[in-house]
C-alpha cells in the first residue's frame, strides 16, 4: 500500500467516526429535543429517519444517474464506479425508509397490505427492484466495459420511469400524507419538531456521503486489483518473447 | 428513408422466420390457453368475481406471455450468432433494434388475438373497443422496453432471469392503467379520477411515446460494439 492509500484510509476511518457522531446528535434530537406528538404519541418520532433516508436514497440514485451519464458520454471509469457506489447506499437507504414506513404504518394505519399499496409504497417498491437490478446485471454480464453500459442504461431508465410510476399509481389510488415540510402555507409542525428533521437530514445525508466514499474506495480497489490481474496474465507473454 | 427500408427489412425478417418455423407462436398460444385454465382453478372462479378477477388474469397472462415473447426475439438471434451480423450491416443499431421492437409488438398482438378470444370463451369476460384498444396501445409502450431490455439480457449470462427483473418493475404503469382501464370497460362503469386520467388511452398513449423515446435514444448503447 502506498502512502496515498494509507492516507485516505486514515481519512475514511475519520469520516465513519464523525458520520457516527453525527448520527448520535441527530437521535439526541430526536428523542429529546423533539416534542411528542399529541395525536399520533412516540411512534411519530419514526418520521424524522423515515424521510430523510428517503430523500437520501433519492439522492443517492439521483448520483447513480450522474455517474451513468458520465459513462456514457466519456465512458467515465470514476463515473461507473461512483453510480455502483451510490446504488450500494441508495439501496440500504431505500430499505431504512422502507421498513421505518412499515413500522410506522403499523399503528397509525392499522397496516393492512391491501389498502396500503399507495403510490410511495409502490414507486419506492419499484425504486428498489430496479436499482438491485442495476446490481445485477454487473454481476452477469460480462465484467468490465459491457457491465459498465448496460447498467448505466438501467441506473437512467430507472430513474425516469420512477415519476411514472408514481403519478400512475398515486391516480390509481393514495393514503399516504401529502408533504407537510413544504406545503404553501409554510411548514405544518412546530419549530423544534423543524429543527429535529433538518439536523437529521444533514446527519443523514452526511452518512450517505462517508457510506458513497468507503464503497467507492472499495470499487476502486476492486477495480485495481482486477487490472493487475489482466496484467500479471499478459505479462509471462510478453517475457516469453 | 434508409432507416425505415432497414427496420422494415429487419421486422420482415423475424416475421418471415417464424412464418417459415413457426416455433414461437403456436407455443405461447398454448401458454396462454394454458395459463387461463390454470387461474381458473387457481380461483376457483364463480360467475360473480370473474367481473372483478379477468382483468387481472389479462394483464398477468399478458405480461408473462411478454417476457417469453420479447426474450426469445433476442435470444434467438444471440445464439446463432446473427445479432452481430446485422450489427455489422451499415444499418444501424437504432434500425436494428427498432426492427426487432417492432416484431416482438406484432407477436404480442399476436397473443392477444389468442388471449382475448379465449378469455371471453373461458372466463365469459365482455370484451369490446375499449378493452381492446387498451391492451394494443399497451403493447406498443411495452414492447419498446421488453425489447430493449431482452437486447440487454441477451449480452449477460442470465438473460431468462434478469429479463422479468429488469422489465415487470417499468411496465408497471402500463399495468396500472391498462388495468383500471379494461376493468372499468368490463364493468361497464365510467372510469373516476380528475383531468388527464378521465382517459386512460390517452394516458397510454403518453406512456408509449415516452418509452418510445428513451427506448430509441437508449438502443444505441445497448447494441452498441
Amino acid at each position: 500500500m502506498s502512502d496515498n492509500d494509507l492516507a485516505e484510509n486514515r481519512r475514511l476511518y475519520v469520516l465513519s467516526g464523525l458520520a457516527l457522531a453525527a448520527m448520535a446528535v441527530a437521535s439526541w434530537f430526536i428523542f429529546v429535543y423533539a416534542p411528542q406528538d399529541a395525536l399520533q404519541g412516540p411512534v411519530q418520532r419514526i418520521f424524522y429517519l423515515h424521510v430523510s433516508s428517503a430523500i437520501a436514497a433519492f439522492a443517492c440514485f439521483a448520483v447513480v444517474v450522474g455517474g451513468s451519464v458520465a459513462y456514457l458520454w466519456r465512458e467515465s471509469a470514476a463515473g461507473d464506479r461512483l453510480g455502483r457506489a451510490a446504488a450500494h447506499t441508495g439501496l440500504v437507504f431505500t430499505t431504512v425508509c422502507f421498513l421505518m414506513g412499515v413500522i410506522w404504518a403499523k399503528p397509525i394505519w392499522n397496516w393492512n397490505p391491501l389498502d396500503t399499496w399507495d403510490a410511495r409504497l409502490t414507486s419506492t417498491a419499484a425504486l428498489w427492484v430496479i436499482y438491485s437490478a442495476y446490481l445485477l446485471v454487473r454481476r452477469f454480464a460480462p465484467s468490465g466495459r459491457i457491465a459498465a453500459r448496460l447498467a448505466a442504461v438501467v441506473g437512467i431508465i430507472g430513474f425516469v420511469d420512477i415519476p411514472v410510476v408514481y403519478f400512475s399509481v398515486e391516480w390509481w389510488r393514495t393514503l399516504h400524507p401529502g408533504p407537510t415540510l413544504t406545503s404553501l402555507s409554510g411548514p405544518q409542525m412546530p419549530a423544534p419538531m423543524v429543527w429535529a428533521f433538518l439536523v437529521t437530514q444533514a446527519a443523514v445525508f452526511f452518512l450517505a456521503y462517508v457510506l458513497v466514499r468507503i464503497r467507492y474506495r472499495l470499487e476502486q480497489r476492486k477495480d485495481e486489483r482486477e487490472a493487475r490481474e489482466v496484467a500479471a496474465q499478459l505479462l509471462p507473454a510478453r517475457e516469453a518473447r | 428513408m434508409r432507416f425505415w427500408n432497414a427496420v422494415a427489412a429487419v421486422t420482415l425478417k423475424d416475421l418471415r422466420t417464424e412464418l417459415r418455423g413457426r416455433e414461437l407462436l403456436p407455443a405461447l398460444a398454448q401458454f396462454i390457453v394454458l395459463a387461463l385454465v390454470i387461474s381458473n382453478f387457481a380461483f376457483d372462479m364463480t360467475p360473480g368475481i370473474t367481473v372483478h378477477l379477468s382483468p387481472g388474469v389479462l394483464w398477468l397472462v399478458l405480461t408473462f406471455a411478454g417476457l417469453v415473447a420479447f426474450g426469445r426475439t433476442f435470444a434467438a438471434e444471440k445464439e446463432s450468432g446473427s445479432l452481430e451480423a446485422m450489427l455489422l450491416t451499415p444499418a444501424g443499431p437504432s434500425a436494428v433494434f427498432a426492427g426487432k421492437a417492432l416484431a416482438a409488438a406484432v407477436f404480442l398482438a399476436c397473443c392477444e388475438a389468442v388471449l382475448l378470444p379465449a378469455l371471453a370463451v373461458v372466463l365469459g369476460s365482455p370484451i369490446d373497443a375499449q378493452v381492446v384498444a387498451s391492451v394494443l396501445l399497451a403493447t406498443v409502450g411495452m414492447a419498446a422496453l421488453g425489447s430493449l431490455f431482452a437486447a440487454l439480457a441477451a449480452q449477460t449470462r442470465a438473460r431468462e432471469l434478469l429479463l422479468p427483473v429488469l422489465a415487470l418493475p417499468l411496465w408497471i404503469p402500463f399495468v396500472v392503467v391498462g388495468g383500471r382501464a379494461v376493468q372499468a370497460a368490463m364493468a361497464g362503469q365510467p372510469i373516476g379520477g380528475q383531468g388527464l386520467f378521465h382517459q386512460p388511452l390517452a394516458v397510454l398513449l403518453d406512456f408509449d411515446i415516452l418509452f418510445l423515446v428513451v427506448a430509441s435514444l437508449a438502443a444505441r448503447f445497448v447494441l452498441e460494439d
